[in-house]
């Protein structure tokens, strides 16, 4: 429909902004509203308190989600990444073994989930969101199998608990060694996603399926990396939450599914076509990790916290939605 | 959606061949279809023979009764799924089904405790399941957001409110209706079991015999010439996700009934829904969802655990047993559909 009127069209790309930056404006509207509400929101410590707690382990298995969802497809066996990794690291180390081997063990747990997703997902031909569905009930089972019905593990004093300082508390350039990791995956899969071969070949598998398929992009392979990658990241965060909290929970790590993929989700409403990028994840893991803890300092117990969240994501994806509607 | 692309330029290039390929496709999946039948056969076989008490009405009843809360919430994503397309992130889906039920029984429940009547709390219930609904449908229809994205904020606000009305708590509750529902029988078949078949009947002729479960599919297939032919598109999206709300209540007042509370933790029964849903389609001829495809599935997922059960297998295994069936399930199935059915 052609817009005759100067005054029409400039409303129009008015509402186009407010849809494209609806979520960092929510965003910033939040911070401002939690800084004036609490004394304390705004202050280093509790911020620095935030990326450590909320931000870190979320955002990690968030990037892997985001080269998933890039690609077209979804991976609903991210827990299971998160858990395996973390029950292998933390049996190695009950066992004995250095945090060297249990780190390796651990990763290479994920991989056999992310190498599993692949196989069915490129080789039979099984839908990603099928295939990871059917990962996470057989995850679940696993563990409850090695746990005897998911008895935590706890390892809070000796030489475990001293290798599980030397991968969480040891400050490298006076951060935590998990926020360094956080920092150099960012910029990994950043490069990866956006500046990379490999990731036009996924941005293009993502929009057109068929095309990629035609223009000679080896689909398959390029799949497998995906959920491979995915695994892996999500494992890196299995192992950082077990040295965080010394110990292994089975079943614990389904808990960031929804959170990341809403952080995902919400980070596309940045990009016209909605496409994920590294950078509108980040913002929706952020956005995510402020409310909860603006919304604790406020004073709200957790249960209202989760009503809160469900509401400002409502609301947020509400606000960017309807106005992209309404710009069209 | 590409596979279809695939075909069509296929036939322009060939048309003898793409027949026969297509119909080498047919054969392939009815074998496929019957494999799946055959395979669902032979466990129950197994069980049959070797799981004690098994085949015995009361085994069965029970296990219909068990399917009867895992039954009613799948028909509703089953609804959505059909009406708002089987595309995976594009597509309709419910995420908030499974939180819904526990803020509606958390309602129900928590009426009854305070002496309101089984009337007024039902009704409650109901308002509150559909008022749900409506917020997806809101969501998706009016404004546009992504289902998988409207329904998990819900989810989240659903799940709040319920923790907030329960304080996370066992809320017991007891009513001349669920005292019916639990001890209720008629014709040897007890209240609960009664509740799924009723329920199914409706359910399937609703979508299957009539000419709005035609429309619907007609909505999730292919909207934009579901809107040329004139159908009211908004309208069966919304409706979809109204009757996914509706469906959490009622599964609410059957959860209710069969443990006397209303219980934290009904959350964990989604991935449970979404199988469901999803495994059904393999018992369509054109592997769409159904919801007599949907009952299949439903029971036999409650058959399986309840054969575990009999054989002393421990509980453990059961997600797992289900997982690789789907798989295989699935696996099968895109195999006879041939290898460009790759999403």
């Amino acid at each position: 429909m052609s817009v005759s009127v100067n005054d029409n069209s400039a409303k129009v790309s008015v509402r186009g902004f407010l849809a494209k930056y609806s979520v960092l404006i929510a965003f910033a509207a939040i911070v401002i509203f939690f800084a004036v509400a609490t004394p304390t929101f705004l202050t280093p410590a509790n911020l620095f308190n935030v990326l450590v707690n909320n931000v870190v382990m979320l955002a990690i298995v968030a990037l892997g989600l985001t080269i998933v969802i890039s690609s077209g497809g979804i991976d609903l066996s991210v827990g299971v990444s998160v858990d395996m990794a973390s029950m292998i690291f933390v049996m190695l180390l009950a066992a004995g073994y250095s945090g060297v081997v249990g780190v390796a063990g651990g990763l290479g747990a994920a991989l056999i989930v992310g190498v599993l997703n692949a196989i069915l997902i490129t080789r039979l031909n099984i839908s990603p969101f099928l295939a990871t569905l059917g990962v996470l009930f057989i995850g679940q089972s696993t563990q409850q199998l090695a746990t005897s019905g998911g008895q935590p593990i706890y390892l809070t004093s000796g030489y475990a608990a001293d290798q599980f300082n030397a991968i969480a508390r040891t400050a490298l350039f006076g951060a935590p060694t998990p926020v360094i990791v956080l920092i150099v995956l960012v910029v990994a899969v950043h490069v990866l996603l956006h500046r990379s071969v490999f990731g036009r070949y996924v941005q293009a598998m993502g929009a057109q399926p068929g095309v990629a398929w035609y223009s000679g992009i080896r689909v398959p392979r390029e799949l497998s990396m995906v959920h491979v990658l995915c695994a892996l990241l999500a494992g890196v965060t299995g192992i950082l939450l077990s040295a965080t909290v010394k110990s292994y929970v089975p079943l614990s790590g389904n808990a960031f599914l929804l959170d990341a993929i809403g952080a995902t989700f919400i980070g596309t409403t940045l990009s016209r076509e909605r496409k994920p990028s590294v950078i509108g994840t980040l913002l929706g893991v952020l956005l995510l990790a402020i409310v909860k803890n603006g919304l604790l300092l406020v004073g709200w117990n957790f249960y209202w916290q989760q009503v809160g969240i469900g509401v400002l994501v409502f609301l947020v994806l509400a606000a960017s939605f309807g106005l992209r509607r309404a710009a069209h | 959606m590409s596979a279809t692309v695939l075909h069509a330029e296929v036939g322009v290039s060939d048309e003898k061949q793409a027949a026969a390929k297509s119909a080498g496709r047919r054969f392939g999946a009815l074998v496929v279809r019957l494999g799946a039948i055959a395979a669902f056969a032979a466990i129950m076989a197994y069980f049959v023979i070797f799981a004690p008490g098994f085949t015995s009405t009361f085994n069965l009843i029970n296990v219909v009764e068990q399917s009867a809360i895992l039954g009613v919430l799948a028909y509703g994503m089953t609804a959505v799924i059909i009406g708002g397309g089987s595309d995976v992130t594009e597509g309709g889906i419910d995420l908030s089904i499974a939180a819904n039920m526990g803020l509606c029984a958390a309602v129900y429940a928590t009426l009854l405790s305070m002496g309101y009547g089984d009337f007024l709390s039902v009704l409650a219930a109901v308002a509150v399941g559909m008022a749900v609904g409506a917020l997806n449908a809101l969501a998706v229809v009016g404004l546009g957001i992504l289902p998988l994205l409207a329904t998990l904020a819900v989810l989240n606000v659903a799940a709040g409110m319920e923790l907030t009305l329960t304080q996370n708590t066992v809320v017991g509750a007891s009513s001349p209706l669920l005292g019916v529902l639990v001890s209720g029988s008629s014709l040897g078949i007890s209240a609960l079991a009664w509740a799924l078949i009723v329920f199914s009947a409706i359910m399937i002729v609703l979508v299957h015999g009539t000419s709005f479960g035609l429309r619907l599919y007609a909505v999730g297939g292919h909207p934009e010439a579901a809107r040329a032919a004139g159908i009211g598109v908004p309208f069966y999206v919304s409706f979809t996700y109204m009757l996914s709300g509706f469906c959490a209540a009622v599964a609410s007042i059957l959860t209710v009934s069969r443990l006397s509370a209303s219980t934290p933790g009904s959350g964990e029964l989604l991935l449970s829904v979404l199988a469901a849903a999803l495994l059904g389609t393999v018992f369509s001829r054109r592997f769409v969802p159904t919801m007599g495809g949907t009952l299949l599935s439903v029971l036999f997922i409650g058959l399986l655990a309840n054969g575990f059960q009999l054989l002393n297998v421990s509980s453990y295994w059961v997600n797992g047993v289900q997982g690789a069936l789907i798989l295989l399930v699935v696996a099968i199935t895109s195999f006879a559909r041939g290898s460009e059915g790759s999403r």
